[in-house]
C-alpha cells in the first residue's frame, strides 16, 4: 500500500488550500509592501513605505503596544501555573475551578468584549462595585484614559486567555509519573522545592509551548478586543498593528503602508514561528526515543 | 499550617472563579434591564428583570439571519477543511513520498501565521473572483486557515495507529482509500471530532475577516453583525448586551457537550 | 483504481460543499443587460441619518414601502450604516466597485473625495436642474460644476439647556460667552449638577467642538483649507488655539467625568435622562429631548462666543449627510428618480414630522413649524454664512487628527500634544494621498 503514487493524489487538496490561502498571500503581501497606490493602480516606491510607516507615530505606537501586550505572557503563565498546581493538588470542586476559569477561553471575543466595555466604562459594573466596597481610589477611568487604555486590553486578553494555560498545564501535570514527586517528598523536600526543582522542569515544554503560542496570539490576535473595548483610542493610545493594518487598509485605502505593515508584523511573527518549531521538533523527537 | 494553606488555596480559586465569571453575570444581568433603568443605574442590579430586549434582538435586528449565517459558514469551512486535511494526513503519515516531512513541518509552521497578514491579498482575490460580500469569500478563506492545524493534529493521530491493522487490511487486498475509510477513519474518530470542534469554535467566533469580506446587512456573521451593533445601539446597552448573551450562548451549549474533545485538542496542539 | 475514486469522491464532496455554499449567496452584482430602466430596478441603498434625526430609519422603509408600492417592478434595499465605520465600509466597497447603488457620505469632504476617486456618478447629469435648484445648500457638494449628491435634510446644532437644572444653581439665561459658560460651570458644580454631557470615546465630541468653537477665528472656511494644504501650519494659533478652550473646560469640570468612556451618543443621553444641565446636540436629537424632559424645561441657544472671527457669529447648518448614486450602479435613473422622488413635498412633510429636522428643500412648507423651540432653531438654521468645518477635512485627516486630538484632551492631555497629533496627520495624508491632494488643491484654488 505505501507504494504507487497515490500519496501525491492525496495531498493535492491540501496543498491547493495552502498555496491558496498562505502561498500565494505571503509572495503577494511581501511584493506589494514594495508598491503604493489603490488596489488597482500600484506604483513602485522601494521601501518608502517602511520609511513612511517608522515615521509615523501611530505605527510606532501601534508597535509599542503590541510589545507591551507581551507582559501579559509572563503573567498568565505564572498565574496559570500556580492556579493549575492548586488544582493539581487536589481542592474540593477542583473540576468546578477549572471548567469555570476556562470557559472565557471558548467565548466569542466579540460578545464578552462588548460586556467588557460597558463593565468598564468609568460608571460602569467594574467602577460601581469598586464604589460600594468604598474603593473609590481605585474606581479609574479603564478605557478613557490614555495609560490605562492598552492595560484594560491586557486585562482582557489575560481574562480570556488565563484558563488555557490552566488546562494545558494541569493536563501536563495529570501526565507525570507519581512516583517522582513521591520520591522527592520522601526524601524532604519542601513544597516550593517540589515545584520547582521537580514538577515544572518536567512540565518546560508544555510551558515554552505556551510562552510561545500565547506571545504570537497578543502580537497579531488581539484586533477584535482593541475594537470592541477602545477602538484604538483615546488619541490612539490603545492601536495596535491589526488595528492599524485595518484602518489604513480598509477605512482609508492607504494600501501600501497597510501591507508593509504586515510585513512587520509577518518578521515579528516569523522569530516565534521559528522558536515554536524548533520545540515540535524537540517534542517529536524526545516522543521517538520513548 | 496546612490547614490555612488549604484555605488560603480555596480562597485564591474562588477568586479566579469569581474574576473568570463576573464579567458574563454582569453582562446576563444588564441584558435583563431596561434601557431606562440602565442610564439611571448602570452599575447595579435590575430593578425588574425584562426580557424584552432579547424580543428585541431577534425581531428588530436580523440576529437570526447572522446566527444562520454562521451556522451555514462554520459546517461548511470545518467540513471542506476537514476532508482535506483528512486525505493530506493520510499520506503524510503513510505514504511513501519525498519531502513529507518537509510538509508536516511547513503545516506546523503555517499553523501560526497571522491571518491578519494574509488580509489584504486574499482581499483582491475575492474582489477578482467577485466573491465579496458573499458567505463563499469567508468559506473558502477559513477553510484554507483551517487546514494547517487539522493536517498536524490528525498525522499525529494517525501515526499512532498500530501497523498490524494497516497491515492486516493490505493483505485482505484493500488499497489507500479503502484503508483509510474502513480501517483509519473509525479508529480515529475521536481525533476528527477534536479537530471539528476547536475548529467551529474558531470560526464561529471570528471577526477581523467577516467584518472585512461581509458587509451587507443580510451577508454578515453574527460577530460582525454584533460588533457594529455596539455603534449603531449606542445608547441601548441592553438590547446590545442581549444580543452579546445569544451570541455566546450556541458556543457554552457546544462547549458543554463537547467539553473532553475540546479540553484534548487544545491540549495537543500544545504539545503533549 | 479504488484508490483514485475514493480520492475523487472526497475531492468531490469538497467541491460539491463549496459549491453548494456558493449557490446560498446572492450574485456580487446584478447584471446590467436590461439598461437602465428607472421602472425596473433591485436597489441597494447603505443608509445612514438615524444618529443625527432620530427616527430617520422608520421613515425611510416607510418612504420605500410606498415607493415600490407605487413602482411594483422597483425594489430598495435599506441598509442602515453604522456611524463609526460608515467612510470606511465604504471606501472598502469601492475598492471592489460591486458595493450599493446608493450610498451616504457626510457631505462635502467625504462625498467629493469618493468622486475624485471615480466612485460617485453626479446626480446633477441624472436630474434636471428644475428639480435641484428646489435642493438647499448644494454649494456644499458641487465640484467643477457638478452637483455630486442629493441632500434630504438641514439642520444645526444648537447648544440645550436643562432650565431646572440652571435654576437649581441660581441661573437663569444660557451663557452668551466663553467667561460666562465657565463660570456658569463653576455654580453647576457648586449646585452638584453636571454642567455638560457629552462623549468622546469615538473622538465625536472632539470632532463636533472643532466645528462648533474651532471656526470662531476664522474668517472663511478658507483659513481651514490653506491649514490642509499647507500654507498656514496648524499649530498658528488662529487654527488650532481651540483646543486652548477645550482644555478649559475639561481643567474645570465642565464636562461630565465618563466622558473620555462614553461614545457621543451615550454621553448626550445624560441630557435627555436629565442628568447633565447642557449638551450640543442636533436639531433632531434637542426636540426628542424637550419631548422626554417636558418642552419648557428645555432651552437652546448658539454656542458661546470664544473667538472674534467672522465666523464665530455664525451658526453650523449644514445638510449633514449626503445621498449619492455610485458609479458602477447599473441602475443609475432608477435611482435618481426615487431619491428624487423623496424630495416630493408630502415626503418632505412626513420627514419634519418623523425627525423633527427641517427638510433640504425650498418646497418645505414652514407652516408645519409649530413650537416655539422649532421655531427658534429655525432662526438659528435660517442664519446666513453657516458652515460645518468638519466636513471640508480630507477623510482621513479627519480620522487620524481631528477625533484623536480632541480624545488628547478630554482624557486630560496639553494642547501642545493635540496640536501635534493633527499636524501629523496632515503630514500623512500628504505624503500617502498624493492624488486626493492635488484635487484637493486644485478645489481650493477653484473656489
Amino acid at each position: 500500500m505505501s507504494k504507487g503514487r497515490w500519496p501525491y493524489l492525496y495531498i493535492l487538496p491540501m496543498v491547493a488550500a495552502i498555496l491558496f490561502a498562505f502561498g500565494y498571500p505571503l509572495v503577494s503581501v511581501l511584493r506589494n509592501s514594495l508598491y503604493t497606490g489603490s488596489i488597482y493602480e500600484l506604483t513602485y516606491v522601494g521601501l518608502g513605505n517602511f520609511r513612511a510607516l517608522f515615521g509615523d507615530d501611530v505605527f510606532r505606537t501601534a508597535l509599542g503596544n503590541n510589545l507591551k501586550l507581551l507582559l501579559t505572557v509572563p503573567v498568565m503563565t505564572v498565574v496559570a501555573l500556580l492556579l493549575a498546581v492548586l488544582i493539581h493538588e487536589g481542592v474540593r470542586g477542583g473540576r468546578f475551578y477549572r471548567a469555570a476559569i476556562f470557559f472565557p477561553y471558548i467565548l466569542p471575543a466579540v460578545g464578552t468584549g462588548l460586556a467588557f466595555s460597558v463593565f468598564l466604562s468609568l460608571n460602569g459594573g467594574l467602577n460601581g462595585g469598586l464604589r460600594a466596597l468604598h474603593l473609590n481610589g481605585l474606581a479609574l477611568d479603564w478605557l478613557g484614559s490614555p495609560d490605562l487604555a492598552i492595560w484594560s486590553v491586557s486585562g482582557m486578553v489575560v481574562w480570556q486567555q488565563l484558563g488555557f494555560g490552566v488546562v494545558v498545564f494541569l493536563a501536563a501535570l495529570l501526565s507525570l509519573p507519581a512516583e517522582t514527586v513521591e520520591a522527592a517528598r520522601l526524601d524532604g523536600a519542601s513544597w516550593w522545592q517540589l515545584q520547582t526543582r521537580v514538577s515544572l522542569p518536567q512540565i518546560r515544554p508544555t510551558i515554552e509551548f505556551f510562552v510561545v503560542t500565547e506571545a504570537i496570539t497578543v502580537l497579531s490576535w488581539v484586533f477584535t478586543y482593541v475594537y470592541v473595548l477602545t477602538g484604538g483610542g483615546p488619541g490612539n493610545a490603545s492601536m495596535v498593528l491589526e488595528f492599524y493594518i485595518w484602518k489604513e487598509g480598509f477605512a482609508q485605502g492607504a494600501v501600501g503602508l497597510a501591507n508593509a505593515a504586515a510585513v512587520v508584523v509577518l518578521a515579528l511573527a516569523a522569530v516565534l514561528i521559528a522558536a515554536y518549531l524548533v520545540l515540535r521538533r524537540r517534542s517529536l523527537s524526545s516522543e521517538g526515543r520513548s | 499550617m496546612s490547614r490555612l494553606s488549604l484555605t488560603a488555596r480555596q480562597v485564591l480559586l474562588c477568586l479566579a472563579t469569581v474574576a473568570a465569571l463576573a464579567p458574563l453575570v454582569f453582562m446576563v444581568l444588564t441584558s435583563l434591564k431596561t434601557s431606562a433603568d440602565y442610564t439611571v443605574n448602570p452599575a447595579g442590579p435590575p430593578a425588574s428583570i425584562t426580557f424584552d430586549n432579547y424580543r428585541r434582538a431577534l425581531t428588530d435586528l436580523p440576529t437570526l439571519r447572522w446566527m444562520l449565517n454562521s451556522l451555514l459558514v462554520t459546517t461548511v469551512s470545518v467540513a471542506a477543511s476537514t476532508v482535506v486535511a483528512v486525505l493530506g494526513a493520510y499520506a503524510i503519515s503513510f505514504g511513501r513520498f519525498r519531502g513529507r516531512q518537509l510538509l508536516l513541518g511547513l503545516n506546523i509552521g503555517l499553523i501560526m501565521v497571522p491571518p491578519v497578514v494574509l488580509l489584504l491579498p486574499v482581499f483582491v482575490i475575492m474582489v477578482n473572483l467577485r466573491l465579496i460580500n458573499t458567505l463563499p469569500s469567508v468559506m473558502l478563506f477559513y477553510t484554507g486557515l483551517l487546514v494547517p492545524f487539522a493536517v498536524f493534529f490528525l498525522t499525529s493521530f494517525f501515526r499512532s495507529v498500530p501497523y498490524d491493522v494497516i497491515h492486516a487490511a493490505q493483505v485482505d487486498g484493500a488499497g489507500p482509500g479503502r484503508t483509510l475509510w474502513s480501517v483509519i477513519l473509525p479508529l480515529t474518530r475521536p481525533a476528527l471530532m477534536t479537530v471539528g470542534v476547536v475548529n467551529a469554535i474558531w470560526v464561529w467566533n471570528e471577526l477581523l475577516i467577516s467584518l472585512v469580506f461581509l458587509q451587507g446587512e443580510n451577508q454578515r456573521t453574527l460577530m460582525g453583525g454584533l460588533s457594529l451593533s455596539q455603534g449603531r445601539y449606542a445608547t441601548d446597552q441592553p438590547l446590545v448586551l442581549a444580543v452579546a448573551t445569544l451570541s455566546i450562548l450556541p458556543v457554552a451549549a457546544f462547549y458543554a457537550l463537547s467539553q473532553r474533545s475540546f479540553v484534548r485538542g487544545l491540549t495537543a496542539g500544545i504539545g503533549k | 483504481m479504488f484508490t483514485h475514486r475514493t480520492a475523487l469522491t472526497a475531492a468531490t464532496v469538497v467541491s460539491a460543499l463549496l459549491l453548494s455554499a456558493a449557490c446560498t449567496a446572492k450574485p456580487a452584482t446584478t447584471a446590467s443587460d436590461s439598461g437602465d430602466d428607472p421602472e425596473s430596478a433591485s436597489l441597494t441603498y447603505w443608509y445612514w441619518a438615524e444618529s443625527d434625526a432620530p427616527g430617520a430609519n422608520d421613515w425611510m422603509k416607510a418612504r420605500i414601502a410606498e415607493y415600490t408600492k407605487q413602482h411594483p417592478k422597483v425594489t430598495v434595499d435599506l441598509v442602515p450604516q453604522p456611524t463609526d465605520t460608515l467612510i470606511g465600509a465604504f471606501t472598502t466597497a469601492a475598492q471592489t466597485k460591486s458595493g450599493p447603488d446608493i450610498a451616504t457620505q457626510w457631505a462635502t469632504m467625504p462625498v467629493l473625495s469618493q468622486a475624485w476617486a471615480g466612485a460617485v456618478a453626479p446626480i446633477s447629469d441624472l436630474v434636471p436642474a428644475t428639480e435641484t435648484a428646489n435642493w438647499l445648500n448644494t454649494q456644499e457638494n458641487t465640484y467643477q460644476g457638478k452637483l455630486w449628491g442629493m441632500p434630504i435634510y438641514l439642520m444645526g446644532i444648537p447648544l440645550a439647556y436643562n432650565k431646572d437644572l440652571f435654576a437649581k444653581a441660581g441661573l437663569t439665561n444660557p451663557p452668551a460667552t466663553w467667561d460666562e459658560l465657565l463660570s456658569q460651570c463653576t455654580a453647576l458644580r457648586k449646585a452638584g449638577v453636571t454642567p455638560f454631557g457629552m462623549g468622546n470615546k469615538d473622538g465625536f465630541f472632539g470632532a463636533w467642538f472643532f466645528s462648533i468653537v474651532g471656526k470662531q477665528r476664522w474668517d472663511s472656511i478658507d483659513d481651514l483649507k490653506q491649514a490642509m494644504t499647507g500654507k498656514t501650519p496648524f499649530a498658528d494659533p488662529k487654527v488650532s488655539g481651540f483646543y486652548e478652550a477645550l482644555a478649559q473646560l475639561k481643567k474645570q469640570n465642565c464636562l461630565n467625568d465618563d466622558i473620555a468612556s462614553l461614545t457621543l451618543d451615550q454621553g448626550m443621553q445624560k441630557f435627555g435622562a436629565g442628568q447633565a444641565a447642557m449638551a450640543w446636540g442636533t436639531d433632531g436629537l434637542v426636540s426628542g429631548w424637550a419631548k422626554t424632559l417636558g418642552t419648557d424645561k428645555v432651552g437652546v441657544a448658539m454656542t458661546p462666543k470664544w473667538g472674534t472671527g467672522k465666523l464665530a457669529d455664525t451658526h453650523n447648518t449644514t445638510q449633514s449627510s449626503t445621498a449619492f448614486i455610485t458609479s458602477w450602479s447599473p441602475h443609475k435613473r432608477a435611482a435618481a428618480q426615487f431619491l428624487t422622488w423623496l424630495h416630493q413635498p408630502a415626503n418632505l412633510a412626513s420627514w419634519y414630522e418623523a425627525t423633527s429636522i427641517f427638510p433640504a428643500d425650498k418646497r418645505f412648507d414652514q407652516g408645519a413649524i409649530k413650537s416655539d423651540m422649532a421655531k427658534q432653531i429655525w432662526e438659528f438654521d435660517s442664519r446666513p454664512g453657516a458652515v460645518w468645518p468638519q466636513n471640508y477635512l480630507p477623510p482621513s485627516v479627519d480620522s487620524d487628527g481631528n477625533g484623536p486630538a480632541g480624545q488628547v484632551i478630554t482624557s486630560g492631555g496639553a494642547p501642545a500634544a493635540a496640536v501635534e497629533v493633527w499636524t501629523k496627520a496632515i503630514d500623512k495624508w500628504r505624503t500617502q494621498h498624493p492624488e486626493e491632494l492635488k484635487k484637493y488643491t486644485d478645489w481650493v484654488a477653484g473656489s
